[in-house]
């Protein structure tokens, strides 16, 4: 489609005069961030799968830039970048285009912009409180744009990271499933393997840790002389340190008791929780007793989400939480949510979704931690669902 | 590029792929003529009618596939992988020519002692944003295929940098900690002081006579696998 009609364009600007002032009414700034920005902060941040998509360019002058992928990364330079004290509690609604190329059906253009309605909730508040609220305030605007009749998923990712917390495991074992997390079938492979105690197939560099382990020089020692021998020179960004550090860790593992099968059972007890949040949290409690006060801690935050979500008035009976849930979404921290709804062709269409995300205001440059959690509402897809824009 | 009904087929129109490209259509039994100018880019197959010639580089021949301004060419496969996403693929690989083998592989520095496989990546890519604040740098000039491949494995901590040449070099360089790139026999990543990762092949290439899904079916096309199979 070249553009939108007069008729889309009326459609769209009403439902966003429906939904932002309930995002105003909660205290957000309504602002308008720069729609070009520089690349590099979304490359570093979200990586290849993000890039593939996001429409990149050189500026007369050289910078990398690109047309912002989402508005959330846009939102957060905004703050950092204008705000007195960045550690302070701040809001921020907007609404405007993102660029994301989405190959088309054989045959059928490429989608590469839409329309995108959203509030960010920055700086340290009552965590369970904020979470709740940015939920109700989706619903809000959902309500407020005529859209119902939808499904709610939520999750939790602070819980699957303080139940591996909560077992006793070398840390470079807890990173590792950390990292598998988004794979699910690669993530069973590694937990089976740190589960099974048969010592992993040889690799190309068995043989030096072989070496390694009847060598009486120090890791650092037995890395420098076997590069002299090599004649090879320590390049791309790595120290021999480093190197040494892994080498070590790879010796460990080949003595580190296995996990037993009760701490493995704990993992895959809580992945296969789905249901009702309030079920959930009797399921919670069940793996709690069973683990530490890392877990019980998270499983508090979690209960206490769930109250502040009753307490807004909202059906959490109605919703669905997925202790996977959160999978393959990279950047969000601890609460996640997606709502969805039947689009005309009855496939599911995403309309809204959120989360906290801790950690990126300190990657792109805040210095110190500061808490966020936000929504993002795709106002193009509500034109396409029952109700939206009615 | 094809203003009869005939069908087009694109030629590699210089280097070691076209001569051995033209070889192998001579023992085949077809004369390849030019037409038009001396130095033209266009010509016929004597012996073979319905088929006119487009003399292109190889990358522009399976982005020509791509397009549909050719019908059926003779390229890389890595350079068809590449260009052509495999869900769904609007051209196909034909008939494998045995000659231009190359691997596509993801090789890391030999001084990184204490990585072997893929997986080793995902820990010092973590350890590579940790000290430097950047992810771990690929260079290559297979974006898609690299993506692929690493999606495949669940790699996620890495950045693409493009690179258009000398790949190899981009790790002494600086502009990249590792690379996937082609080799046929191990001696440039070997000067280089590169390692291919154990699991690290990501295509055994070689040249390929590739047809767009429509043209596939044409008899002519059944003539020209039917003759070329047996001069392999």
């Amino acid at each position: 489609m070249p553009g939108k009609s007069n008729q889309q364009r009326l459609a769209l600007d009403a439902l966003n005069a429906a939904m932002l002032p309930v995002l105003e009414a909660a205290g957000a700034e309504f602002i308008d961030p720069d729609i070009i920005q520089p690349a590099d902060v979304f490359l570093e941040r979200s990586g290849e799968h993000i890039r593939s998509r996001t429409y990149l360019f050189t500026s007369p002058d050289g910078e990398e830039l690109c047309l912002r992928p989402d508005l959330t990364v846009p939102a957060c330079r905004y703050h950092l970048e204008t705000a007195a004290d960045p550690a302070q509690p701040a809001r921020y609604c907007y609404a405007g285009k993102a660029f994301r190329h989405t190959p088309g059906e054989t045959g059928t253009a490429p989608v590469r912009e839409f329309d995108q309605v959203g509030l960010e909730v920055f700086g340290a508040g009552d965590t369970a409180r904020d979470d709740a609220e940015v939920l109700a305030l989706t619903l809000a605007a959902l309500q407020a744009a005529g859209v119902s009749g939808y499904r709610i998923e939520i999750g939790d990712l602070g819980l699957f990271d303080a139940l591996l917390h909560s077992i006793d495991m070398p840390e470079r074992w807890r990173n590792r499933l950390k990292r598998q997390f988004w794979r699910p079938r690669a993530f069973r492979d590694l937990l089976r393997q740190l589960s099974a105690g048969k010592r992993k197939t040889r690799t190309a560099i068995s043989g030096l840790l072989d070496e390694m382990e009847e060598s009486r020089l120090d890791p650092v020692a037995f890395v420098e002389r076997h590069l002299e021998a090599m004649d090879l020179q320590m390049i791309a960004g790595r120290t021999v340190e480093q190197v040494a550090g892994r080498l070590t860790e790879k010796l460990m593992d080949r003595s580190q008791p296995p996990l037993t099968a009760e701490q493995a059972g704990l993992i895959d007890d809580y992945l296969a929780i789905r249901c009702s949040p309030p079920e959930a949290v009797e399921r919670l409690h069940a793996i709690e007793a069973r683990t530490g006060a890392v877990f019980a801690g998270a499983v508090n935050l979690f209960e206490a989400r769930i109250d502040e979500m009753m307490a807004a008035g909202l059906d959490v009976d109605g919703m669905e939480f997925a202790a996977v849930f959160g999978r393959s979404l990279e950047y969000y921290t601890g609460f996640v949510f997606q709502i969805e709804q039947d689009g005309p062709d009855g496939a599911s269409l995403n309309i809204a979704g959120g989360g906290r995300y801790d950690t990126m205001l300190a990657d792109i440059g805040s210095g110190a931690q500061i808490p966020a959690v936000g929504l993002a509402i795709q106002a193009s897809r509500l034109l396409d669902v029952a109700g939206g824009g009615a | 590029m094809n203003g009869s009904s005939n069908m087009t087929l694109a030629l590699p129109s210089k280097g070691r792929l076209r001569e051995a490209a033209e070889a192998m259509f001579a023992r085949a039994g077809f004369e390849i003529v030019k037409t038009g100018s001396a130095r033209g880019y266009q010509g016929e197959i004597r012996g073979l009618n319905g088929i006119d010639v487009a003399f292109l580089s190889a990358s522009e021949i399976a982005k020509a596939l791509k397009d549909g301004t050719v019908d059926l060419g003779v390229t890389g496969e890595d350079l068809l992988r590449e260009t052509i996403a495999p869900e769904n693929p609007v051209a196909d690989v034909v008939l494998r020519l045995g000659f231009g083998p190359a691997d596509v592989v993801v090789a890391v520095p030999e001084c990184w002692l204490d990585v072997a496989a893929v997986a080793d990546l995902d820990q010092v890519a973590g350890e590579i944003y940790a000290t430097h604040g950047h992810r771990l740098r690929v260079a290559t000039k297979y974006l898609e295929l690299t993506r692929r491949f690493f999606a495949g494995h669940g790699l996620t901590g890495y950045r693409i940098v493009e690179s258009l040449g000398a790949t190899e070099g981009a790790p002494a360089a600086g502009s990249a900690e590792i690379i996937v790139d082609i080799t046929t026999s191990g001696s440039t990543l070997k000067a280089n002081r590169l390692k291919v990762l154990e699991d690290g092949l990501i295509l055994r290439s070689e040249a390929i006579l590739a047809a767009r899904r429509e043209a596939m079916t044409k008899p002519v096309v059944a003539n020209l696998r039917q003759r070329l199979e047996l001069a392999i």
